[in-house]
């Protein structure tokens, strides 16, 4: 079962605030999606190890050198920035 | 009491690939700020991050040669934690199927250091911390680590020395990285815990976190070994908590404590498929293990006869052992390359990376000529010598610098000649010898020497110079 302080240890580690009377409706939501995931860990496999739908394996890439994006583009999105970095304010960390 | 040391490592490797873990981003060190990435590297939502193969193949490798077992099934899960060196706020790495497992490094005092798991993971960017604020360069983000996970078998600060440099080493001469601790592509973590001599439990832990240099590595240990132990004798005890080492005051620092642990939430990373390695592909990686440092230093002893000292500093260097292989092939006896290497060669050169390079103007092949002509004896060792000296300096081959004149020794109407005009030349010497100053004859014996070039023999003109005096 899925309790507050679960909640307030997994907001806590995703750096979330989760207010008091926010608390009971996320932790019902909570147990919903374990309660669903459960039931895909429940689902008969008859013992074989299931591993993904379309049973894939060794996808991969040679090592080739692609050009990398511009640093501009890199930045585009970024909050704050200078220097040609991400900028993050020390209130953030 | 007496305490004894527990201690076990987490080493990260950065790997030599030419691009990134997940893209095509250039793995290159440095570089401008953000110069490197791609939307893969600095994770944006909606990308797809696709293994790079060699990666796998370099892990693998590594694993083989730390006697490892490969993995036929290995996945990707992501480790979540939230900072900035990671923009997706999680690390794709490996959790419960690493690609290698139960592997050992053996250590000089025949003590075995148990190797729990090599996994691969992906490097986080780099932070620079300035006036309280935070700047993000995400080029290193994406560069493919291995981590080499050791089960608590230290025992002392010497076995963690040695055991470092010999994985360097052996990563080394593999090629899967160039273990550069100062650049950072080679750091580790040292769990340390304390027990009384013959104790089985392990005491409480705590953990050093990236340590970037072997001697600041040993520093930490012996300091955090002497905290702990003065904690439990004044009757406190050790508190689980992750440390920083200062290098500057030479003391440890907390990072956080327990009840900040991580709690990184570990699942399987769904854009990523699993890794299926074949028997074939093991056995075809396996033969691409050169021989490694421990197996070359015994057949250097035991086959060419290098005493073990000298064998030593050959095997330390991949490309030094390479160049003394080259410069002794064909050759009467390997030690006389031994020695021109480590007693001339390595006299030119001024530090450990510079010995790690072994950039020298000097090829092996030349020297091998020089040897060759030594063996025939068609010059003699003090010439070889010189002519050696000289060819790290100028760069200059064998054949520019020894004609065939030079070569055959002085016979013995020359070296009498030489050895007359020696004696009228340096009338004080002979004065001071007659007077009973033995050490006189050998500035004598050296003007024969410098005017026949090297070739006479300098024992022979000692004699004769000896007759001409008396």
């Amino acid at each position: 079962m899925v309790s507050h302080e679960d909640v307030i240890q997994i907001a806590r580690l995703a750096k979330l605030s989760v207010k008091e009377d926010e608390l009971e409706a996320m932790t019902k939501e909570m147990q919903s999606i374990v309660d669903f995931a459960d039931a895909i860990n429940n689902a008969p496999t008859d013992g074989e190890e299931f591993d993904n739908i379309n049973n894939l394996s060794n996808v991969f890439r040679e090592d080739v050198v692609v050009e990398s994006y511009p640093t501009e583009k890199i930045l585009e999105n970024a909050g704050d920035k200078a220097d040609d970095c991400f900028l993050v304010k020390k209130r953030c960390l | 009491m007496r305490y004894e040391l527990v201690a076990g490592l987490e080493t990260h490797v950065e790997l030599s690939t030419k691009t990134k873990i997940f893209c095509g981003c250039t793995t290159e060190f440095g570089g401008s700020p953000n110069t490197h990435c791609c939307p893969i590297c600095i994770g944006l939502p909606g990308t797809l991050p696709k293994l790079n193969k060699e990666v796998v193949r370099y892990a693998i490798r590594a694993g083989l040669a730390t006697n490892c077992e490969i993995s036929r099934i290995s996945k990707m899960d992501r480790k979540n934690y939230c900072y900035p060196d990671l923009s997706k706020a999680y690390q794709i790495s490996q959790y419960d199927k690493p690609l290698c497992k139960n592997g050992y490094i053996e250590l000089s005092n025949g003590r075995r250091i148990r190797l729990n798991r090599i996994h691969i993971e992906e490097d986080a960017g780099k932070l620079i911390h300035q006036k309280g604020d935070t700047y993000v360069d995400y080029n290193r983000g994406g560069v493919p680590l291995i981590e080499i996970v050791t089960e608590p078998d230290f025992r002392s600060v010497d076995e963690v020395r040695e055991y470092v440099e010999k994985l360097q080493l052996i990563m080394r001469y593999i090629g899967v990285s160039d273990c550069k601790m100062q650049e950072g592509s080679m750091r580790c973590d040292v769990n340390i815990s304390v027990r009384p001599e013959g104790q089985k439990e392990f005491g409480t832990r705590t953990e050093i976190k990236n340590m970037n240099s072997i001697a600041f590595m040993a520093k930490a240990i012996e300091y955090e070994q002497e905290r702990q132990i003065d904690i439990i004798e004044s009757g406190g005890s050790v508190q689980q908590e992750t440390l920083r080492y200062d290098d500057v005051t030479n003391t440890t620092s907390s990072m956080r404590g327990k009840e900040d642990a991580n709690d990184y939430r570990y699942f399987r990373d769904p854009d990523l498929v699993t890794i299926n390695v074949t028997d074939q592909e093991v056995e075809e990686l396996e033969a691409t293990i050169p021989e490694l440092p421990d197996e070359k230093l015994e057949r250097y002893v035991e086959k060419l006869g290098i005493p073990e000292a000298d064998a030593q500093l050959l095997v330390k260097y991949r490309r030094v052992a390479e160049y003394f292989e080259k410069a002794s092939e064909g050759t009467a006896n390997p030690r006389t390359a031994a020695n021109f290497i480590i007693g001339q060669i390595f006299r030119t050169i001024e530090n450990e990376s510079a010995k790690e390079e072994f950039d020298i103007p000097v090829s092996a092949e030349s020297l091998r000529e020089l040897i060759k002509l030594l063996d025939s004896k068609k010059i003699r060792m003090n010439l070889a010598k010189s002519t050696l000296d000289k060819m790290l300096e100028t760069g200059k081959k064998v054949s520019d610098l020894i004609s065939e004149k030079d070569m055959g020794g002085l016979d013995e109407e020359a070296t009498k000649k030489l050895c007359q005009e020696a004696v009228d030349a340096n009338p004080n010497a002979v004065a001071d010898y007659k007077g009973g100053k033995e050490k006189a004859i050998k500035a004598i014996v050296g003007y024969v020497m410098k005017n026949s070039r090297g070739k006479a023999d300098a024992m022979k003109a000692e004699e004769i110079i000896k007759q001409i005096i008396q």
